[in-house]
């Protein structure tokens, strides 16, 4: 059994994994780390969204071998204890959530959009969460949602 | 009773722990020692189990133990009807790929999985009846071989006399429309964790719709007590009336009645999509007249749909789609007859209209079709013939002063550009296309919903409160118990601002319970568009008995500091619904309404077929809105269920199998393929003076006219009526191409 | 489902631990195939052999008169990359249509080629580039047109557990030429191609003067209607002459019927409209339009 070592939402941390392990659930089952959530099972949602590297990836599909020596960002790295990160304030401000399956996803994408392009357009957000599917919203709070975090990520809202 | 809060867009009470990720689902839980569950699935659709060997499975390494129906106490279930096996027993007969035959308890998820391929069933196929008109036949093949025919259910409705009716018609459209398998596609893939708690209950936690009621089949199943018996839904990623059927609870609870130790078990997607309960399909034929004037004076309606395997709720959902065959208008001579058919295809269940989604495909492309040939106006006709307070309906019931589903239509008619003139309404310029080979066009669609249950079933939900007071008398919070289960609709956070509104204090003190079944009281289930309604009002009464409670400890100086009161609101209490009579199906149909009106416009490219959506406007009527932020969600999430109902979702199968497997291969809209501009009315004009505030339900009603609203567009846009969903740019194509020649 | 899981730091490294495995290696890239075809028992490897840490195989150039695309970039990188915008855009088009922005950011361009089916939008492209690859095995490394590769659906005639595709190359677009990529799906992103067409025209005096036109998936491969680029061929790009090479292309195409992408005479017809919308948009742009 390899050992995989990376870093993940800042700390480091060391686990024991098989070859042939999906991060997803590595982080799910190994490490108690539920946030992120397994929806369609082939990478075609975008709810198991997490960073490596700041590189927008499904972890459902994606060996965990791959982040061995990596940084790996998952929705618990966002909040700082009680404290919201901006693009979940957004979010809760704007009710971009109902059934919240989808939600960690959506807030991963957003923050590996705002990360590169702190100003997008509507248009550059909407292609930005393209691969993100909700069942619920409709998707219009959510992007309006995504607006707003820009915003306060820039220090304008 | 004033409000201040309900009305407001509060913020939902659940969000924070959704944006943070630390809301925790079924598949979320964990517990030490637990063991993992796979179901073996039938191989076939229809076939009669001979044998089922579990030895090979038995003997692989970690498996505990392989179920069949011998572990089964009573091996039926059904949320109407318990036509249900749990698991197929040898010389039983399975009747659909949803079907189970065993369970695989393992010590890991991987163990369970290779031993499941390694139970080794014995079949002797029979043969497979897929399509519901030729499985009414009496030659057909049963699906249930001790019933006479497949014929599940028909419901006859007679208003008037329609041969005289069409006798007086100047105009007569006869079409016959279908619509296809959907499915809910919900994220939240089902799963459970069942264990015996520290009381020696079995426990299930789930998703679900109905908690009490999953608890009174699991007793049956389980031939125990329904008190020895606990389910705790923590949160649900969605639903739609997808999980309103039992999939997994039972089986978890099976399991840990058999085994005594913790046991997991997740669908993966695959098994969400190949296995679990679909749309009803329906095939509609129509014929309707109308005179000159353009009054209609007569409907013949026949609706058929597809049961599936088993009737689930194929009855209802048949009901209610007779009640609304021929549209929210006065119709003063109908014959309307529905059936709903067993066949070997996936089994279907409740889904976001039950039986209110199809019948607008009908009879609102019935309107624009009539409209055309009247040369009239598609929303003048509308309004001269859509019901209004006193109105009598094809049921023969009166239509309540609550009505107010012109209103919806006037509002959206107008937001979109109609000019009303008098009587006369007029289309909007359009605007011209984008492009050479694109057209535009403008669609309108009306529908409407009942909320609540109907025809007589006795809806009810239960509510308890329980004041904490501080030494001054001040309440300090008010804790609410209720069994409304919140999937993503926001009926925790509708319900809180009503018991704050009805208490007189803010939302800040207004806890919801957790949904625990051995603390909460039933409170029926999540569907109809019910829970605000009817759980409403048991929270709105529950919450003014434990005020006068409070007074009264206030004016008598008790120092009680812990106040309860408990209200169980029946429906029946502020209307009776009566059922179907014998013949002519007239009775009182519904509790209370919900309307909403949409309208798209579109851009067609005539040469691939391909419908853009470039505006699209919804007006709905909820009677009050009680949050305006989660009644915008509930909007556009209902039109988006409605977009993919009308263009891209299709649940494909073949012989009984299903061809569309994967998540992938079933397209939900995605960001791109929702209307580009987006308007949501809401409309306020008609409060139901029963329901809390005003308040009825929306949570189905936006998905109800989409998809005619569409395909009406497209025919305003290319000439061309597109009779069957999903209106898929190749069907779109085809019917330009059957067009042009005959130009 | 992996019993090993190993990095190796070059080229030839890899190769050794592909054939020190025979039978039951694989090269892993990004993954977004492999991963899914394990998980359904369709891939027997159980050593996996993961390139994307080799230095310097994610290189995007222009050298030697051709652009060279190395094995580990991405759809992603593919698609924004401003030499293949200017220089090659429909390939830049058609690895920004493939999957979602997950998928594309970490699923190879190269990858999803020797995955061989006949619906991948780089393929498509690359084959109205007239790509070739590059191969790499223990006898050294040899290019090869990028149509050798394809033996049949879903099979590519490389050995797995012997050699790997370690770059891809083509003519880099002439000023008088353009391109362009048009897609149909059922929806607007996360979705196959119903039907993908990439066309490369150059235009030189008024008159065509090299065309390729690829169309897939309409065949066990992506296709060249190679009958409607001869008809173009020393004839100006008018609507005519575009409508009558988009029939030759539609005529040549051979769609089956499909439960899920369509029937036969619709996808047969949509190729002829693709053809045509792609061709005038290739020419409008080559005649600086």
């Amino acid at each position: 059994m390899p050992t995989l070592e990376m870093t993940l939402n800042g700390k480091p941390v060391s686990v024991e994994i098989e070859p042939g392990d999906l991060l997803a659930d590595v982080l799910r089952d190994k490490l108690g780390f539920i946030g992120t959530k397994i929806a369609c099972g082939e990478g075609e949602c975008g709810a198991c969204n997490v960073l490596v590297d700041g590189v927008r990836v499904t972890s459902c599909i994606y060996p965990a071998m791959k982040v061995h020596g990596r940084k790996v960002l998952t929705i618990e790295g966002l909040s700082e204890g009680r404290e919201l990160h901006p693009i979940q304030a957004a979010f809760a401000a704007h009710a971009a959530a109902q059934c919240g399956y989808c939600t960690p996803g959506f807030i991963m994408a957003a923050k590996a959009l705002l990360d590169k392009n702190p100003n997008p357009t509507r248009e550059e957000i909407k292609q930005a969460i393209s691969g993100n599917l909700c069942r619920c919203t409709g998707y219009y709070q959510i992007v309006d949602a995504i607006e707003d975090a820009a915003e306060r990520m820039r220090g304008e809202g | 009773m004033r409000h201040k809060i309900v009305g407001e867009g509060v913020q939902r009470l659940d969000i924070y722990q959704k944006v943070q990720g630390t809301r925790k689902y079924p598949q979320d839980f964990n517990m030490e020692g637990q063991l993992y569950a796979k179901v073996v699935w039938s191989a076939y659709p229809h076939a009669i189990v001979k044998k089922v060997d579990i030895a090979a499975a038995e003997a692989m390494p970690g498996v505990v133990k392989v179920l069949t129906y011998k572990d089964v106490p009573v091996n039926e279930y059904g949320i109407n009807i318990a036509d249900q096996h749990v698991l197929a027993p040898e010389g039983g007969e399975v009747r659909w790929v949803g079907d189970r035959v065993a369970i695989v308890v393992a010590e890991t998820r991987a163990q369970a999985e290779r031993a499941a391929g390694l139970v080794q069933v014995k079949y002797e196929p029979l043969p497979v009846v897929t399509d519901p008109r030729q499985a009414m036949q009496p030659s057909a093949p049963l699906v249930h071989e001790d019933r006479e025919s497949n014929i599940l259910h028909h419901i006859p409705i007679r208003r008037g006399d329609v041969e005289q009716g069409f006798a007086r018609a100047d105009v007569i459209v006869e079409s016959y429309y279908t619509t296809h398998y959907v499915e809910h596609a919900y994220m939240q893939p089902d799963a459970a964790l069942g264990y015996i708690d520290d009381q020696g209950r079995v426990t299930v936690i789930s998703s679900c719709q109905w908690p009490h009621d999953d608890l009174h089949q699991i007793a049956h199943m389980l031939d125990l007590p329904e008190d020895s018996l606990r389910e705790i839904v923590p949160s649900v990623g969605g639903a739609f009336g997808g999980r309103e059927d039992m999939y997994i609870q039972h089986l978890a609870a099976l399991c840990v009645f058999v085994l005594r130790r913790p046991v997991k078990i997740i669908f993966d997607r695959e098994e969400v999509t190949q296995r679990t309960g679909k749309r009803h399909p329906f095939y509609m034929r129509h014929r309707t007249g109308a005179t000159r004037d353009g009054r209609l004076v007569a409907a013949e309606v026949e609706l058929i749909s597809d049961a599936g395997a088993y009737a689930s709720t194929s009855i209802p959902v048949l009901n209610n789609a007779a009640t609304f065959a021929v549209g929210p208008y006065k119709v003063p001579n109908a014959r309307i007859d529905a059936y709903t058919v067993y066949t070997n295809n996936a089994v279907t269940m409740a889904m976001r209209g039950f039986g209110a989604t199809q019948p607008p495909m009908g009879y609102e492309s019935q309107m624009d079709k009539l409209a055309e040939a009247l040369g009239m106006d598609p929303v003048e006709l509308r309004m001269k013939n859509l019901l209004e307070p006193g109105d009598i309906a094809v049921t023969g019931n009166v239509m309540t002063e609550e009505t107010g589903v012109k209103e919806t239509l006037r509002r959206a008619a107008l937001a979109a550009g109609w000019r009303q003139e008098g009587e006369r309404w007029i289309k909007p310029d359009i605007g011209a296309s984008s492009a050479p080979d694109k057209r535009r066009g403008i669609g309108v669609a009306v529908a409407y919903k009942n909320v609540g249950y109907s025809l007589g079933f006795d809806d009810k939900s239960s509510a308890h409160v329980t004041l904490t007071l501080a030494e001054s008398g001040e309440m300090a919070r008010a804790l609410v118990k209720i069994a409304s289960i919140e999937v993503g609709q926001g009926v925790l956070t509708a319900l809180a601002q009503i018991a704050a509104d009805t208490l007189g204090v803010d939302l800040s003190k207004v806890r919801m319970a957790y949904l625990d079944t051995a603390n909460v009281p039933d409170a029926g289930s999540s569907s109809a568009s019910r829970h605000v309604f009817i759980s409403g009002n048991a929270v709105h009464r529950a919450c003014l008995a434990a005020k006068e409670k409070w007074e009264a400890v206030l004016r008598a100086e008790t120092g009680e500091t812990h106040i309860e009161a408990e209200y169980t609101f029946r429906g029946r209490s502020v209307r009776a619904t009566t059922p179907f009579a014998a013949e002519t199906g007239q009775c009182e149909p519904h509790i209370s309404y919900s309307y909403a009106t949409q309208i798209a416009l579109v851009e067609v490219d005539t040469e691939t077929g391909e419908t853009d959506i470039l505006h699209f406007w919804t007006a709905a009527d909820a009677g009050k809105v009680v949050n305006p932020v989660t009644y915008f969600g509930q909007q556009a999430g209902g039109v988006h269920m409605g977009v993919g109902y009308a263009l891209t979702e299709h649940y494909i199968q073949q012989d009984g199998r299903p061809r569309t497997r994967r998540f992938s291969e079933y397209h939900i809209p995605t960001v791109l393929d929702m209307p580009r501009e987006f308007e949501s009315i809401a409309v306020e004009s008609a409060p139901d003076p029963n329901g809390p505030f005003g308040a009825t339900g929306l949570g189905e009603t936006p998905t109800l006219p989409t998809a005619p609203a569409i395909t009406n567009a497209i025919h305003d846009a290319v000439g061309v009526w597109i009779d069957d969903l999903p209106a898929t740019s190749e069907r779109v194509w085809r019917a330009l191409q059957g067009h042009t020649a005959e130009e | 489902m992996w019993q090993k899981y190993l990095f190796p730091a070059t080229v030839q490294e890899a190769l050794e631990m592909l054939t020190a495995h025979p039978g039951e290696s694989q090269i892993i890239a990004g993954g977004t195939d492999l991963v899914l075809q394990s998980k359904r028992g369709q891939c027997p490897a159980t050593v996996i052999v993961d390139i994307t840490r080799i230095p310097g195989l994610d290189f995007i150039v222009e050298r030697d008169g051709f652009i060279v695309i190395g094995c580990q970039a991405t759809h992603a990188q593919v698609a924004r990359s401003p030499l293949i915008r200017k220089k090659a855009e429909v390939l830049a088009s058609a690895c920004g249509s493939v999957g979602g922005p997950a998928t594309r950011n970490v699923g190879t361009l190269v990858g999803n080629v020797v995955n061989a089916l006949p619906a991948a939008d780089g393929a498509v492209a690359l084959f109205a580039l007239d790509a070739e690859v590059e191969v790499a095995d223990a006898d050294g490394r040899r290019w090869m047109p990028i149509a050798e590769l394809y033996v049949g659906v879903g099979e590519c005639v490389l050995d797995p557990c012997a050699q790997m595709v370690t770059a891809i190359r083509f003519r880099p677009l002439e000023p008088d030429q353009a391109s362009a990529y048009q897609r149909l799906a059922n929806r607007k992103a996360l979705a196959l191609p119903t039907l993908a067409v990439g066309v490369v025209v150059g235009v030189k005096d008024g008159a065509c003067d090299g065309v390729r036109i690829s169309v897939g998936p309409v065949a066990p491969t992506p296709f060249r209607a190679r009958q409607a680029e001869a008809a173009l061929i020393g004839q100006p790009p008018t609507a005519e002459t575009i409508a009558r090479a988009a029939e030759l292309a539609e005529q040549a195409a051979q769609p089956r019927d499909s439960l899920l992408r369509g029937s036969r005479d619709y996808r047969q017809a949509m190729v002829g409209v693709l053809v045509r919308r792609a061709l005038t948009e290739a020419a409008a742009k080559a005649e600086g339009r």
